[in-house]
């Protein structure tokens, strides 16, 4: 028998099923979502637990800024079996507190530190990548698939720069908007919605038009390069790229 | 004309030069549009590869000048056009919104004077910045030989501001550039250095140099960048592999741009700022250019291999920046690292060293990656000749001669 740990998918509850799994001395098969597709060798345990609301600051003051925030970059990522690493990773932050980030030995460790930086590096990488729309009523529009779960990263950088603008942030796989007021935003699933994007501003053609020429005329023929393109901007992300549309 | 004509036009004769970065600068959104990322962001790659992150254009491609490598140079018989202010701010602020761009880059071919120039590239970024209240990166051009009461002006508006250098000796802009005068450069080189603040310039200043235009070799260029680096606290030099654009007699005919030889020349810029390397470690005038074969701190390597292997646990923090396939990141997490635990061979990658280039030149704990009697100079130079993905370039560069 497989002993699965559930939880209902937000991160603070998970962090409070890994303390309480550690202070129970429990060692968990796995653990997963509580809607996951349990097999016929899976014993599923709800522990039903109370979230520690305190539980980030208190992370904060004994791993450090930088571990903790690599434990949430983690949690944003596809990775499978991401919960049962974070639990590993939190039981040897007890261990060497602020000192876990340089326990790169442990495969833990740089596990974590690895896929961290890579769900950084993507949400960067969205920063640049997203392409906005405008709509009629002058609502920017974009449309995302980041590999991560990076929304939230993607809206505090755009909350900040487009301060004065109406922005709407979809990504299509999780079937999530990130929708922004001038205030704040919020993230909320996209069937409590129903959004008309189709209809564009007057200028939205004309702007793209512009863009796609400027694109087309800054590259250096002579130094034609796909390869290298294709490194710093992988082929996954063109489809809501508007210059490259064509090339696909 | 139209827009699309005029950018078209104007777009294409900034695309020469090579800055594109928006890193630096942390202006911040005080109720307008925009703000600066300090690490930069880059939004979109051109067919060749190269970042784009600024709207890159020119005022006007009108020039007075005629220098010989230029697009732009007077004689040529070219479209030439101008964009008005509104226009650009049109294009900038719609772009940006959008998210397609990080800010704007603006230079200029010379008209009527260098004030009058400098007048212009500053209605238009104070129409951006006052009008359009646009707080996101803007890199600028100075015009040579304008007064400092413009540059002043100037360098309050904008982010980043430069001037190029275009040729690393004198000789080499007399022959190409007749009309450029190397100490009006200089002297706005001096003037962004003293009055550099969180307020003027605040992302810094660089330079541009074109690579292979003159007979210059890479010896000359590693000691103007040197002495930029020192003398006027530049941000960046940037090196751009001259791409013939038009025919003279004076200039060299290439099949290709120099782009292995641009490479080896970044790699050496950063050898120089982040791992303490001298130009005179790198190159001297027995041994004037860069080894097209192996990078500069690899060729470095090989010609002090006395020095090596290393040992990871015990060697300095500047004594990792030595080794070939360790970079300043890896070396900072060794260092820390070891005070943990005693790192193996095995270890490494986790800590990011490129492997396959940093075996060599070390060893982990006492051991060396295989038989001792394999460090000797030409099975290690052999074996990371074949690795070199550059090489796949200098292939294709020479298939192209034939």
């Amino acid at each position: 028998m497989q002993h699965i740990y559930v939880y209902d998918g937000s991160y603070l509850a998970l962090l409070s099923l890994i303390l309480e799994l550690i202070k129970r001395k429990i060692k968990p098969d796995n653990i997963k979502l509580e809607n996951y597709e349990v097999t016929l060798f899976d014993e599923v345990i709800n522990l039903q637990i109370e979230y520690d609301p305190n539980i980030l600051k208190k992370m904060h003051k004994s791993f450090g800024r930088y571990a903790t925030n690599a434990m949430y970059y983690v949690f944003l990522s596809e990775e499978e079996n991401k919960e049962l690493l974070l639990y590993y990773f939190f039981l040897n932050a007890l261990k060497y507190h602020k000192n876990i980030g340089y326990k790169r030995n442990l495969k833990c460790v740089s596990e974590v530190l690895r896929i961290s930086q890579y769900v950084m590096h993507e949400g960067h990488k969205m920063k640049g990548f997203l392409r906005f729309k405008e709509l009629e009523n002058k609502v920017l529009y974009a449309e995302m698939e980041p590999t991560n779960d990076v929304i939230m990263l993607v809206s505090e950088h755009f909350q900040k720069r487009l301060k004065n603008e109406y922005f709407i942030i979809k990504d299509v796989g999780r079937g999530i908007l990130s929708i922004y007021d001038k205030q704040k935003f919020v993230i909320v699933p996209e069937d409590n919605f129903i959004l008309s994007t189709s209809v564009l501003s007057d200028e939205e053609k004309k702007m793209e038009q512009l863009w796609k020429i400027f694109y087309r005329t800054i590259g250096i023929e002579a130094r034609k390069n796909d390869r290298c393109r294709m490194n710093f901007m992988p082929k996954k992300y063109w489809k809501h790229i508007i210059e490259m549309e064509d090339e696909l | 004309m139209n827009l699309q004509e005029k950018l078209k036009i104007l777009a294409d004769s900034a695309k020469y030069d090579a800055s594109c970065s928006s890193s630096g600068s942390k202006r911040s959104n005080n109720g307008g549009l925009g703000n600066a990322a300090v690490a930069g962001i880059c939004h979109s790659f051109a067919s060749d590869g190269r970042c784009i992150s600024l709207l890159k254009i020119l005022l006007t491609n009108s020039c007075i000048f005629d220098c010989k490598y230029c697009l732009n140079r007077k004689s040529n018989n070219i479209k030439r056009a101008i964009f008005t202010p509104e226009e650009i701010c049109e294009i900038t602020i719609n772009f940006y919104r959008r998210n397609y761009i990080e800010g704007l880059f603006l230079s200029s071919g010379i008209i009527k004077s260098p004030d009058y120039t400098m007048e212009q590239l500053i209605k238009t970024i104070e129409l951006l910045r006052n009008k359009y209240h646009f707080n996101g990166y803007i890199h600028a051009k100075a015009i040579p030989g304008s007064s400092d009461a413009l540059l002043k002006r100037l360098g309050n508006l904008v982010d980043r501001l430069s001037a190029n250098v275009e040729l690393p000796t004198e000789n080499g802009l007399k022959l190409l550039a007749p009309n450029k005068d190397s100490n009006k450069v200089d002297k706005i080189m001096g003037y962004v250095k003293d009055n550099q603040s969180r307020n003027y310039v605040p992302a810094g200043q660089s330079t541009q140099m074109i690579i292979g235009a003159t007979k210059e070799r890479d010896l000359d260029i590693m000691h103007k960048s040197s002495s930029l680096y020192d003398k006027y606290k530049l941000k960046r030099v940037f090196y751009s592999a001259y791409v013939p654009v038009n025919k003279d007699s004076v200039l060299p005919s290439l099949i290709s741009p120099p782009l292995v030889r641009e490479n080896r020349l970044y790699q050496a810029d950063w050898l120089l700022r982040f791992y303490n390397f001298k130009v005179d470690d790198l190159l001297n005038e027995d041994n004037p250019n860069f080894n097209i074969l192996v990078d500069p701190k690899t060729d470095w390597a090989l010609r002090h291999l006395n020095e090596f292997p290393k040992e990871i646990n015990k060697c300095s923090y500047y004594d990792l920046l030595k080794i070939p396939g360790i970079g300043v990141k890896s070396a900072k997490r060794i260092v820390t690292s070891r005070r943990n635990f005693t790192i193996q061979m095995s270890d490494l990658k986790r800590l990011g060293v490129v492997i396959k280039r940093a075996k060599y030149f070390i060893l982990c704990d006492g051991k060396y990656f295989a038989n001792t009697s394999l460090f000797k100079k030409d099975f290690i130079e052999a074996n990371l000749v074949l690795e070199d993905k550059d090489m796949a370039v200098i292939k294709r560069e020479q298939l192209r001669l034939f």
